[in-house]
């Protein structure tokens, strides 16, 4: 980038809510259905429909609130903002105007070891429009009202990036919070996700420059490649004298472009007012205290806890919380307390990962297995297997759901950690070696490893290795 | 006389009015808006605005699903349709 | 005019079949000249329902309001039944749902004889808003028995129809006097609830924060029976209060039991003509007779009623008539893009008024003039209120006119600020949620009908009904 340029970035983030129904009705808030099949009269905008606020979306708002440390306003109020689009039934969107239901909020980002607290403005809820269709026909649209009314949490930061890599750090942390308080399910391809992007630069010191906003980007990439499109955009037409015109612009993701959405006669003018259908949101303070006891850990929590509790490296513990779902299987492994913490989360982010990501799994495709692989990693804490035997093992299970016990035993995997065994082999592995010895006994420890190979390769790597190695040292001294 | 732009007013209400109603109407507003214009002579200072009659909270919703009608009954008064679509002249963004 | 509670008898008595007094109303509604209806409904489509009730008779377990024939404005959704609300944009519009109000009536046993005319989209005070022509009062005036004369609005069709007796009684919906201005000008009852007293879920919206359903009737009794099946608590609808509802039959002919005190406000009667200004008169000397309290009572609002009325009713309704745009229902007019189809749905689909009170609702909610005129609105509105609760404080009830005005001759009041003024004693009510009702009074000089307005405290239909009831039998009205 420019260094003579500074980026001044908001963000405006549209996480879809994980309820059963909408936020007005009644119909199944869920991706994939067929066309206009969760869509009922209220949704579809029929004369005489009136909306009725789903309690289940005040709850995750203020789950919300707590999580990203808003204040929870006690009252809001629901108001139409006025416009007209072939997926939008009611020729008005219902949304948080002028009192939204969270306000002055902020969260913790990470940037190359620096820590950066980025402001939000407010979060407001708001129904989802549907979706039109063109590549279907060349001549017409098809309109498909499913998701129309599904409930969005808008989450509208200050002007707080100052560049893409912070943009993405905040858009990976607020993600996995929303997913830790089960507020959204992250689902980015499906739209759970959606962020619009407000862009301007500026010199040091200068005053804000005119922004454009991006909208509507659901892939962490593209948001990258847009905005570093976009500022290069600005700066070149500063640079050459010109002025930017605050746009709207669209990001094409075939070209890497970003472009101007065609603009309209007159400015919009949303003619926001109060819904006359809807009352105002209550929210008392016995409410916010009972949704406050549902939230559980969140993230940042749960990494302070792993480190100075389970005694993990910071960038294990950190991979293990960054999905819910891999700390409750983390936990899940440990929670027999017969299972050193550290031992297990090296299993997790080692070999089950690399399991998991070959063959394109969630973890949540192997959770039925992790009894499974609790009796194995109890092995290992035991010394009743070797690591290397205990790998291969650990793809039985995964693989072939075997069980790790009865399979040591068909196949005599336990390890060797009889001591006159051991030193009956370590004596033997001794002979003939006189020039090793001498070599260690003058100082080389590489020598030692050699020696420790040799025994375990006479036990076909069943051999308890530190057995060995304690063996090894009283003999050659 | 009040400074209605009928043009920009019938734009935002996706109403076309040709030259003759459009100057109908802007004297009629003009009118009508004269005539409501009495209220700036009620002093509102401090007066909450009067959303709703009833000031009480909002009746909510369990968070349940309720299937209460088919694709069919939802598509039945459309103009244009196609496979289960509401069906509309191409949309250019 | 029979009641409810006679015809009730009749069937009981098995003096007439629920099929014979159903044909009785249908054949008599198919002649009616009055265009009060848009649709009427052929005995065939409702045999079913007439069975059931008929059944119920001869098990003498009939519901409230078995067998008996109604009106239903053509502003509630009807399932399998066209709902049009008097407009081209919704002319092929059959509902797959049944309006709260229409399913409570159809619960109790009534039998829908068809939908009423009413102005379009319920914006008119004459009913010659409607695309399908206006409705025509059945009063004459007796010195020009040519002339046709408006039934008044919006619910005209329903007033229109009931005082033919074309059907028993009508449900219409009254938003600043839609119910009370044609009761007035067609010589029957007519009464706004409280808002949230009826669920406004399946009712074409006009304003949302002012339209509420209520009955058209010939008699006060009638009224009650009707609002006992309409007035109930509905969970869709938002704003519908969940308070307990009373009987409202019980009390209806009875004396009071306590002292009752009327409020005559003098600033609603600074410029009435008078013929109005004797039904003032004529209703003051029977309540005395009754043994009423009058009081004098002044209002500080009167004069900003009607422009915060018609600043906040057309806002609410540009924003709820957004949604007829030709796409997903109604009228679509040619188009070759998205643009074009919504332009000619509405401007081809809504009628000259409705486009009027949209433009004026676009334009009070503009950038610019929000705070000037819907904020200020809003707050005039609480003034309105709370002007009614210091008066609540001394008086049971206010009684003023319903209408400044006898009926008008069909055609003859063009400009859109003097058909505004026809509810100026209805809209205050309105735009406070109290319950009033409109009570036939007397005839003016011409011979036409004119009624008298009862207003009560929230939620006190039941003591406004008994009040109406016994002033009911003063005027003598009906014989």
């Amino acid at each position: 980038m420019n260094n003579d340029w500074e980026l001044v970035i908001g963000l405006e983030v549209h996480a879809q809510l994980k309820t059963e129904s909408k936020l007005f009705s009644s119909s199944p808030n869920q991706f994939g259905s067929d066309p206009n099949s969760n869509v009922n009269f209220i949704d579809a905008g029929m004369p005489g429909m009136l909306p009725v606020m789903n309690s289940g979306c005040i709850e995750k708002a203020i789950k919300t609130g707590f999580a990203l440390n808003f204040q929870i306003n006690p009252y809001s109020v629901f108001e139409r903002k006025n416009y007209f689009y072939a997926d939008l039934p009611q020729g008005y969107q219902i949304s948080q105007f002028e009192y939204p239901i969270l306000t002055e909020g902020f969260v913790e980002i990470e940037t190359e070891n620096k820590v950066k607290k980025i402001r939000l403005e407010r979060a407001h809820l708001e129904q989802d429009a549907g979706k039109s269709i063109h590549d279907i026909d060349p001549k017409y649209s098809f309109i498909d009202l499913n998701r129309v009314g599904t409930p969005l949490l808008e989450i509208v930061s200050y002007p707080d990036f100052n560049s893409a890599d912070e943009v993405i750090s905040y858009l990976t942390s607020l993600r996995q919070i929303l997913m830790y308080i089960n507020v959204c399910d992250g689902n980015m391809q499906e739209g759970s996700l959606r962020a619009d992007v407000n862009l301007s630069v500026k010199k040091p010191n200068a005053e804000l420059g005119t922004r454009c906003e991006i909208k509507n980007m659901n892939s962490f990439k593209f948001i990258r490649q847009a905005i570093e499109y976009e500022s290069k955009r600005q700066i070149q037409v500063l640079e050459s004298g010109g002025k930017i015109d605050q746009n709207t612009l669209l990001f094409d993701t075939s070209t890497g472009e970003t472009r101007a959405m065609r603009s309209k006669e007159f400015a919009h003018d949303y003619r926001y007012f109060p819904d006359p259908d809807l009352l105002p949101v209550h929210i008392s303070e016995d409410q916010i205290e009972k949704v406050k006891s549902t939230i559980g850990e969140l993230p940042q929590q749960k990494l302070h806890r792993y480190v100075d509790e389970f005694k993990l490296e910071k960038d294990v513990a950190k991979i293990v919380i960054s999905e819910k779902a891999y700390a409750e299987f983390f936990e899940n492994l440990i929670s027999s307390k017969l299972i050193q913490p550290k031992l297990a989360a090296s299993w997790l982010v080692g070999d089950i990962f690399s399991f998991i990501k070959d063959k394109d799994l969630q973890i949540v495709d192997i959770t039925d297995k992790s009894s499974k692989i609790i009796q194995l990693l109890e092995m290992i804490e035991k010394g009743t297997i070797s690591s290397k035997v205990a790998k291969d093992i650990l793809i039985e299970i995964l693989q072939n759901n075997k069980e790790p016990v009865l399979l040591v035993k068909e196949l005599g995997l336990e390890q060797v950690s009889d001591n006159k065994e051991l030193e009956r082999i370590v004596v033997e592995a001794l002979i003939g070696e006189e020039d090793n010895i001498e070599k260690f006994q003058s100082g080389s420890d590489r020598v030692l490893g050699y020696f420790v190979g040799k025994c375990l390769k006479a036990t076909k790597g069943k051999g308890n290795p530190k057995v060995i190695n304690d063996l090894l040292i009283k003999k050659l001294k | 006389m009040s400074d209605i732009n009928i043009k920009k007013v019938s734009y935002l209400a996706k109403l076309e009015l040709n030259e003759e109603k459009a100057a109908l109407y802007e004297k009629s507003l003009s009118e009508i808006i004269e005539w409501v214009d009495n209220l700036k002579k009620l002093d509102t200072e401090g007066v909450e605005p009067l959303h709703n009659i009833t000031e009480k909270s909002q009746n909510l919703r369990n968070d349940e699903v309720l299937k209460e009608n088919s694709t069919e009954q939802v598509l039945s008064n459309a103009p244009e349709k196609a496979q289960n679509f509401f069906r509309v002249p191409k949309v250019v963004e | 005019m029979p009641t409810i509670k006679e015809i009730k008898n009749q069937l009981s008595n098995k003096n007439i079949s629920v099929q014979e007094l159903y044909n009785d109303y249908y054949n008599k509604a198919k002649k009616s000249k009055l265009n009060s209806f848009n649709h009427l409904l052929e005995p065939e489509y409702n045999k079913e329902n007439i069975n059931s009730s008929q059944a119920r008779y001869d098990e003498g377990k009939d519901l409230s309001l078995d067998g008996i024939p109604l009106g239903i404005k053509d502003l509630f959704c009807t399932k399998g039944v066209p709902t049009t609300a008097s407009s081209k944009i919704l002319e092929k519009f059959i509902p797959e749902y049944e309006s709260r109000v229409t399913q409570n009536l159809l619960n109790d046993g009534s039998l829908f004889l068809g939908k009423n005319n009413c102005d379009e989209f319920a914006m008119g005070s004459s009913n010659e808003t409607s695309f399908f022509g206006p409705v025509i009062n059945p009063w004459k005036n007796k010195n020009n028995t040519d002339s046709q004369l408006v039934p008044g609005g919006s619910s005209g069709g329903s007033a229109s129809a009931v005082a033919e007796g074309i059907c028993v009684a009508s449900i219409g919906t009254d938003t600043g006097g839609s119910i009370r201005q044609p009761a007035s000008l067609c010589g029957v009852v007519g009464l706004k609830p409280t808002f949230g007293s009826c669920s406004r879920w399946g009712v074409v919206a006009f304003a949302s924060s002012l339209d509420q359903a209520g009955p058209i009737t010939n008699s006060v009794e009638d009224a009650a029976y009707l609002l006992n099946s309409i007035s109930s608590h509905d969970p869709n609808d938002s704003t519908c209060s969940s308070h307990k509802r009373d009987n409202f039959i019980e009390s209806v002919g009875k004396s009071f039991d306590r002292p009752i005190t009327v409020g005559i406000p003098s600033d609603y009667l600074k410029d009435i003509n008078s013929d109005i200004a004797e039904q003032i008169e004529n209703t003051k000397k029977h309540l005395l007779k009754l043994n009423v309290n009058i009081v004098d009572v002044e209002f500080t609002t009167t004069d900003f009623a009607l422009s915060t009325y018609y600043i906040l009713a057309p806002a609410e309704a540009s924003s709820n008539l957004a949604r007829y745009d030709g796409i997903r229902y109604g009228y679509r007019g040619e188009g070759n893009t998205l643009e074009e189809i919504y332009i000619n749905s509405r401007s081809e689909g809504f009628g000259e008024e409705v486009i009027r009170r949209i433009l004026i609702g676009t334009y009070v909610l503009s950038a610019g003039y929000y705070d000037a005129y819907y904020r200020k609105a809003q707050k005039v509105r609480r003034l309105i209120k709370n002007d009614f609760q210091r008066i609540y404080n001394e008086v049971d009830f206010i009684l003023t006119p319903t209408t400044p005005n006898e009926a008008f001759q069909i055609g003859k009041k063009l400009d859109p600020i003097s058909m505004y003024m026809n509810d100026i004693f209805t809209v205050p009510t309105s735009l406070a949620g109290l319950p009033a009702i409109s009570l036939p009074s007397g005839l003016s000089n011409n011979g036409l009908p004119l009624g008298i307005q009862l207003i009560g405290n929230y939620f006190q239909e039941k003591s406004l009904l008994q009040m109406a009831s016994l002033l009911e039998k003063e005027f003598c009205f009906n014989e």
